[in-house]
């Protein structure tokens, strides 16, 4: 298998380190639900055939990391962002604890 | 007591170089390297400073670029390794880049973290093909580019000079003779020593 | 005067000016440069090669290609011998030794061929019907039996003495086969300027151009094949790759290739490597691998003299070789027909041609009239006579009457296999064709073409035209060539034969080895497979598959393709482990880190060990010391009374810097970061987000925006990995700037009561290192010997005052000879790993063994650190009801009540009272150590509700050395419990 790496290019698989499933977001410690919500965000995953966002690492290259959307039947990669880009354009709640700067 | 004087020592502490024409290995012990990482939302002001200081534009992509006595070469994104050679008087590139970027990205010393070779000859790109897996073909790779990889298990900084073609390749100081092992036993097949 | 009997006296590709000489049993022979083994073989009139897999019957050359089933032979001696090896592969050089295997004592006389008289209980599954009960009996008798009388060749016990590479090529376009279609197919790739890699498994390329001396644009195909190379040969971005097989598809235009650099030599040439492991990167393929002929199943088809029909055409087109003197020919198609005026014009007599179609062609019968050849229309071969050669056949024609027929040779012919396997890689299903009567390329890897007979353009002008269109879109054929006629009818087994009929000649799976598995219920091609191992040898069935499965259709009445095939999967053909370690055995194994003391360390005889990557210091013995026990015994003593030295420069460093710095490690580490006062150091745990404990290390605070943290060895590229996730992912929002520095600073750890006197020798005197000026868990930038730059920090692992010293790396090795010095005068040694670990079990501190994945920062004695004020990773489920149950193990100090006995990590604990069983496991001990300190053996060890069981007696149980001590529970901490030593 091989990603594009947005800033790399094309590199082979073993560059790579998987991590995990992309679409859960860390919960608020602060909810009322925050256990059943970190349990979630650990433990529950549905891992479906198909099209899948996961995290991966281009810990062989420059060190960034990706969400690299896979199909994981074929292999077939259809997507690959910055984990950055995505996170920042995907978070809504303001961070808890955010110091002066 | 009188203090010692402390000598610098090369990372490489088996085979330091190779001349042949299929292959050359050149041992860069005398470099001094700082990593240039821009504080968030900050680049933009670290391009005019280096720009101002050294009349050279940072890349956004895995490119080198070169000034006076000077390279910057892309290390990721809002990332460069700024590379000079430390000289007759001992030039230290962290020294000299922290005023100029002060505030605006975080200077660290990595010039003894990592070491640097120079390879070249008619077979270099057969050589680098045993442990490279990305295409150093003129098509695909040409002076001035730059690609963070690895070979041989190895992480590395790999970048073209000339059109010879001549590369620079540096990786962590405590991978040297590692590395060396796997490039003179790739390189045997044209050199006839192992 | 030449041995070879059987080599034509023109004709052939080889180069008969040169004689090699090689040896097959012990029995020299003559060849020429362009044989393969099989080829010279021939051509000195051998045909018995070996013995089969099971039955152990005799064998000969059944095809010239690497299909081949049954001759397989040990090539060369000593530590390079090879098992199983193809004759029809294998290139002759001078000197080469070769030999039949599976046979003793000889191979005329081989006393396990008693095994075909047992043949009924070597029936399909007999594994698992014969040998049943008592299973005991399978490790001492069955097995060792069976291995001693099955099995082919026998590996060389000796370590492979040649060299391996592995390579990476990138092209636009990788043509996988340099016959016709290939040959064409890179041609019109190359000439459109792409990037082209033509691979071909053979030393020749053409393919059955060559093989069945065909014409292309009028002239014969070996020139056509010459121009073609040089053509491409002159190209700068085109790479001909003869003797490289392509053997696997990946993900993503990754091919797998093995390039057999040095096999056709004596010896590897002084530093080329035997065999190349390439990963060829192609933007487009063009798979052009050709096709493999299907032998036809008939009683004894597998005596020696039963040839393929096509591979009796190139032993007599490309080698100038007669593989008989009276040939029969048998077949189902058009194509073989051929064979007979290949064989008439070498001056064979073709006895017959068995055609098993009631209605041959008109070119058929032409052939067959021309060469004065018997055609036996509508017949078939029912058996073989002759044991160790062919001696006659016994034909039953259309009308049921049997003829006996004598001949040394059967040429047999049941259609062609195109070489679909490397389409099928990835799970692309192929599709059956009818007219062909075989399965074709499905759906295709992306970026693959299929040209020439792999795509079912068995004919010579459709190679031609299929591969010069596969390799530029739109491009006319390179040459002009005819098509044979291939015309075919199937036969997929002769009936009512007498003798075995082999469909996988080197399983030895005969054709009633299907019929049983079929009754017992074995239908699916998959457990067909299983149940009579079809198709599972080396060869993957190349000959048998199709006929095997077709078989089985007919059995179950069902069609061929509602059968169903099995998946062919990589390697095409085996690839040697050598080839795939590359570089990369013994030493070369893995890379290794040499931390700045290495060489300093090596001259004074250090002990290294393997830390990750890193080979550090275990320990430096001394003259005089009879183990290591003694050497580390005083290595501790000698740190706890004066100082010692240890490299701990492996430690993970990261440099942090940033607006947002002190926010972040404060979210990453579970104890508080932002309160550290510039120019100071914190002890720091860092969890996973399920609340265990991941990591720990030190955090030092350079700046307000400027932290330096360490982290274990172990752990520094997984500790740095998740500080991206958590800065990348988490918290993108935050102004931090992270890059390691690990292999910056050459670090060592002057630990001891003398630690501040001997670095008074280095630091530069402006420098303030006194007690007052600079405190335990102090940090600062200074300089050492005289204006080296330095960083210092006053951290401890042993428990004794102590102080890391950190320089630019390239001084690392005259800093460690300068310590050394400055220590003289307070008897300073070097230690390693070893006392290391002996000090921080005494101050039961916890390392690998305790940050083992499972424990929490409360299990090992660190629950007071968490902090309750702020979110981290690993805060909320760090409070999961599993994770804070009173029960589970926590951190003790354990020392044997006989104070004389040793401990063992890994024994377990049970209660004193309690029965040794699983169900009374309290834990179990996860570090040990001589104590010099105490001058007994401690231990660390997670104890079941340990916390409270301080002072009670327990067993430690190991029941791997069959040992029980009875030990305490104490405090974890054995030397100066107060820690008043570490700030002096």
């Amino acid at each position: 298998m091989r990603i594009t790496c947005p800033c790399c290019g094309e590199r082979a698989l073993d560059e790579f380190a998987y991590y995990g499933d992309a679409s859960v977001k860390r919960p608020d410690i602060a909810s009322p639900t925050a256990m059943a919500d970190f349990v979630a965000y650990s433990f529950d995953r549905v891992n479906a055939a198909g099209p899948h966002r996961e995290l991966w690492y281009h810990s062989a290259g420059c060190h960034l990391w990706l969400v690299v959307t896979r199909n994981v039947a074929n292999h077939e990669i259809l997507n690959v962002e910055p984990a950055r880009d995505v996170a920042r354009a995907t978070q809504q709640l303001p961070t808890p604890g955010r110091g002066s700067a | 007591m009188a203090n010692p004087t402390l000598a610098a020592k090369s990372a490489f502490l088996g085979v330091q170089s190779l001349k042949h024409p299929a292959f050359t290995i050149e041992d860069l012990s005398s470099l001094t390297i700082a990593s240039i990482t821009s504080a968030k939302g900050k680049s933009a002001e670290v391009k005019a400073a280096i720009q101002t200081a050294y009349g050279v534009a940072l890349p956004d992509t895995p490119l080198r670029v070169t000034g006076n006595g000077i390279a910057f070469i892309w290390h990721g994104p809002d990332q460069w390794m700024a590379i000079a050679d430390r000289g007759t008087n001992n030039r230290d590139i962290e020294v000299e880049l922290k005023p100029v970027l002060e505030g605006k990205a975080a200077v660290v010393d990595q010039g003894d973290g990592r070491a640097v070779v120079r390879v070249s000859g008619t077979h270099v790109r057969d050589v680098l093909a045993k442990g490279f897996a990305i295409d150093l073909h003129p098509s695909a790779f040409k002076t001035n580019s730059v690609a963070i990889t690895h070979a041989a298990h190895i992480g590395c900084i790999i970048w073209q000079i000339d059109a010879a073609p001549t590369y620079e390749i540096a990786m962590f100081r405590s991978f040297a003779d590692s590395f060396m092992d796997w490039l003179t036993h790739s390189a045997a097949e044209y050199t006839g020593r192992h | 005067m030449t041995t070879q009997t059987n080599r034509l006296p023109a004709g052939g590709i080889v180069d008969r000016s040169r004689v090699l000489r090689f040896t097959f049993d012990g029995i020299a022979y003559d060849g020429h440069p362009g044989d393969t083994l099989a080829s010279a073989l021939l051509a000195n009139g051998v045909t018995l090669t070996g013995r089969s897999f099971k039955y152990h019957r005799p064998r000969g050359i059944l095809s010239a290609g690497s299909e081949e089933p049954n001759a397989l032979v040990e090539l060369r001696t000593g530590a390079r011998r090879e098992a199983n090896t193809k004759a029809t592969t294998a290139e002759i050089f001078e000197g080469l030794e070769s030999a039949s295997q599976n046979r003793w004592p000889s191979l005329r006389f081989d006393v396990m061929s008693v095994n075909s008289l047992l043949s009924p209980i070597f029936v399909a599954g007999f594994y698992y019907k014969t040998f049943m009960w008592p299973a005991a009996l399978w490790e001492k008798l069955y097995e060792p039996a069976i291995r001693r009388a099955a099995g082919l060749g026998r590996a060389s016990d000796s370590a492979d003495p040649d060299t391996y590479e592995k390579a990476t090529a990138h092209c636009d376009v990788l043509v996988i086969g340099g016959g016709p279609a290939g040959l064409s197919a890179a041609l019109t790739a190359a000439r459109s300027g792409a990037r082209v890699i033509l691979a071909d498994e053979n030393f020749q390329l053409g393919g059955r151009a060559i093989d069945d001396a065909s014409e292309i644009d009028g002239q014969p195909a070996a020139k056509w094949v010459a121009s073609a190379e040089a053509e491409l040969s002159k190209l700068p971005d085109v790479r001909v790759m003869r003797r490289t097989t392509v053997f696997g598809a990946y993900d993503g235009g990754t091919y797998g290739g093995v390039e057999r650099v040095s096999d056709h030599l004596a010896s590897a040439p002084a530093g080329v490597p035997r065999q190349r492991l390439w990963k060829f990167i192609a933007k487009r393929v063009v798979l052009a691998a050709g096709a493999t002929e299907r032998p036809l199943v008939f009683g004894n088809n597998d005596r020696p003299g039963v040839m393929l029909a096509g591979a009796v055409r190139t032993y007599v087109n490309r080698y100038g070789v007669k593989p008989g003197h009276r040939a029969v020919v048998f077949a189902n198609n058009d194509y073989a027909a051929s064979t007979v005026q290949a064989l008439a014009k070498a001056g064979v007599e073709v006895v017959a041609l068995v055609d098993s179609r009631t209605g041959p062609s008109n070119e058929v019968t032409a052939i067959a009239r021309a060469a004065n050849t018997r055609l036996i229309s509508g017949g078939v071969i029912t058996t073989v006579k002759g044991g160790h050669a062919v001696k006659g056949v016994v034909v039953r024609t259309a009308d049921g009457r049997s003829i006996s027929l004598t001949c040394d040779l059967v040429a047999m012919s049941g259609g062609w296999n195109p070489n679909i396997q490397i389409s099928t890689h990835l799970g692309g299903k192929p599709k059956w064709d009818d007219a062909l009567s075989s399965f074709v390329p499905g759906a295709l890897p992306p970026g693959m073409t299929v040209a020439g007979a792999a795509s079912g353009a068995l004919g010579l002008g459709d190679a031609i035209t299929t591969g010069s269109a596969a390799g530029a879109s739109g491009s006319a054929p390179v040459a002009k060539a005819v098509n044979e006629s291939t015309a075919i009818t199937p036969l997929w087994r002769v009936n009512d034969c007498s003798g075995k009929s082999f469909v996988d000649m080197q399983n030895d799976v005969a054709s009633g080895d299907i019929e049983l598995s079929e009754r017992e219920g074995f239908r699916s091609v998959e457990h067909l497979k299983r149940y009579t191992t079809l198709g599972m040898a080396t060869d993957q069935g190349k000959t048998a598959n199709v006929n095997a499965l077709a078989i089985m259709a007919e059995l179950t009445k069902k069609s061929i393709p509602d059968t169903g095939m099995t998946l062919a999967r990589p390697p095409y053909t085996p690839v040697a482990i050598g080839a795939l370690a590359g570089h990369h055995r013994d030493k070369d194994f893995k890379p290794s880190r040499r931390p700045p003391s290495y060489a300093w360390s090596k001259e004074q005889g250090a002990m290294f060990v393997e830390t990750g990557l890193w080979l550090r210091p275990s320990y430096y013995p001394r003259a005089g010391e009879r183990d290591w026990l003694e050497t580390v015994t005083r290595e501790v003593n000698t740190v706890r009374n004066a100082v010692g030295i240890v490299d701990v420069s492996t430690l993970g460093k990261l440099d942090v810097q940033g607006a947002d710095a002190a926010l972040f490690l404060d979210r990453v580490y579970m104890n508080g970061m932002k309160t550290i006062p510039v120019g100071k150091c914190r002890y720091g745990g860092m969890l996973r987000e399920d609340g265990i404990l991941m990591d720990d290390g030190t955090v030092a605070r350079l700046a307000e925006n400027h932290y330096f943290i360490t982290t274990t060895t172990a752990n520094a590229v997984k500790v740095s990995q998740h500080m991206e996730l958590c800065h990348q992912w988490l918290w993108p929002e935050l102004d931090v700037q992270m890059i390691s520095a690990t292999e910056q600073w050459a670090q060592y750890a002057i630990a001891g009561p003398k630690s501040r006197d001997l670095l008074r020798n280095i630091v530069d005197k402006e420098f303030d290192i006194s007690d007052a000026g600079f405190p335990y868990l102090a940090v600062g930038g200074i300089t050492v010997c005289g204006g080296i730059k330095a960083r210092l920090f006053r951290l401890s692992f042993s428990g004794e005052r102590a102080y890391e010293l950190g320089v630019p790396a390239r001084y690392g090795d005259a800093l460690i000879r300068a310590l050394m010095k400055a220590g003289e005068e307070f008897g300073v040694c070097a230690y390693g790993s070893e006392a290391l670990a002996v000090m921080r079990i005494e101050k039961g501190h916890i390392s690998g063994p305790e940050l083992n994945g499972t424990t929490t920062a409360k299990d090992v004695g660190l629950g007071g650190m968490v902090s309750t004020k702020k979110d981290f990773v690993g805060r909320m489920l760090l409070g999961r009801p599993g994770l804070v149950d009173a029960d589970r193990p926590s951190l003790v100090g354990l020392r044997p009540v006989d104070r004389s006995e040793r401990l063992r990590s890994g024994a377990h604990f049970v209660a004193r009272d309690k029965q040794v069983t699983a169900a009374n496991d309290d834990g179990y001990m996860t570090s040990v150590a001589y104590s010099p300190s105490n001058g007994h053996w401690i231990g660390l060890g997670l104890l079941k509700r340990g916390a409270e069981r301080t002072g009670e007696i327990i067993r430690a149980c190991d029941p791997v050395r069959n040992i029980e001590t009875l030990v305490e529970v104490v405090s974890p901490c054995f030397v100066d419990a107060e820690g008043e030593k570490v700030r002096g």
